[in-house]
């Protein structure tokens, strides 16, 4: 290393710091394969859980109000429309975190 | 009974104690649980307790956990967060201890036990929805209906919200456990290959030491999303929508 040194080591060690930071600034736009793994992950059991709490509920209005069968039809409805409501707001979540910016 | 790739997940009884018609023995799950608060106490007490200016290996990781949830609790909740970040702190040790706990041979992972992590979740959405019945009384029903939507389609939007949010502990729980489980079956079946490949068997040794460095990814990063998810869920409880 023969570049230019400041004579101060506290100079010195601000640089680098800086230099660190905007190779940190630079590796944060790109997301990690893991990363989106997790997030597709996330975004399934989102989806799974909200209908089975809706078949779910609708099987035990079915066993104890006695409104059998249309408990698990309506909660199976209910329950697909609460899913995809669940993972259209992770993902817009998603989308304001790290994804590029929408364009128009 | 030993080979199977679920047998890791039984629960033995260490210490059996009955009180009436419960069972509330001591068990391997019990066993871990009272290692990982006691590694936990253990860490941050005594790194903290003599604390240098320039921190050491140990003192550098207990500040690190420590700046890392409170960034991230003040960057989801905001600056009123901070009173939660106890609870967020602790919450995000138990299960990265846990999960990282599971992950050395011969130990348990308590998180792949749906009772554990369904038992953590209802706690949090629970917690978050008292503290948004405590901060807007009644006005914390109106979480169930979006403003700006025709009241006409109340009928249908109200039964939808409930069911969504109902289904958080659900989803909260499940993501851990699943995770948790599938990847330590995974494991296991992998490494029941080893010996019935005969001189093949290094490739399901290689592929096992790949699994565990993803594993251990796993392990952290559910740790991050259980912990994040709470931040979320109580940032809702405070400015509903």
């Amino acid at each position: 290393m023969k570049e230019e040194r400041p004579s101060d080591p506290l100079a010195r060690l601000g640089e680098r710091l800086d230099r660190a930071e905007r190779r940190r600034a630079e590796r944060q736009g790109k997301s990690t394969p893991g990363e989106g793994l997790g997030f597709g992950f996330r975004v399934g059991v989102e989806l799974v859980s909200a209908l089975a709490v809706g078949v779910g509920l609708g099987y035990l209005a079915d066993r104890y109000i006695g409104t059998r069968p249309w408990g698990v039809i309506v909660g199976f409805f209910l329950g697909a429309a609460a899913g995809m409501l669940n993972a259209i707001r992770a993902l817009r979540e998603w989308g304001k975190s790290s994804g590029p910016p929408p364009s128009a | 009974m030993s080979a199977s790739p679920l047998a890791q997940f039984l629960i033995t009884r260490l210490i059996p104690l009955h009180i009436g018609r419960y069972d509330i023995s001591f068990t391997n799950a019990s066993l871990l649980m009272t290692i990982i608060v006691a590694l936990i106490t253990l860490l941050l007490v005594a790194t903290t307790r003599r604390a240098a200016l320039v921190p050491g290996r140990l003192q550098s990781v207990a500040e690190l956990s420590y700046e890392f949830v409170a960034g991230m609790v003040r960057d989801t909740i905001g600056s009123e967060g901070e009173q939660y970040f106890p609870l967020v702190f602790s919450i995000f040790m138990f299960v990265l201890f846990a999960n990282l706990l599971g992950l050395v041979p011969y130990s348990y992972t308590v998180t792949s036990q749906v009772v554990v992590t369904f038992a953590l979740a209802i706690f949090v959405v629970g917690l978050a929805t008292l503290v948004g019945l405590l901060r807007h009384r009644f006005h914390f029903f109106s979480f169930f209906f979006p403003p700006g939507a025709p009241i006409l389609l109340a009928p249908i939007l109200i039964p939808v919200e409930i069911i969504s949010y109902l289904s958080r502990p659900v989803s909260l729980s499940l993501r851990l456990f699943a995770n948790m489980m599938a990847g330590h079956t995974m494991m296991a079946v992998f490494a029941g290959f080893v010996v019935a490949l005969g001189f093949f068997g290094f490739l399901p040794i290689v592929a096992n030491a790949a699994m565990y460095a993803l594993e251990l990814v796993i392990a952290v990063l559910q740790a991050y999303v259980f912990a994040i998810l709470t931040c979320l869920y109580l940032y809702d409880a405070i400015h509903l929508h």
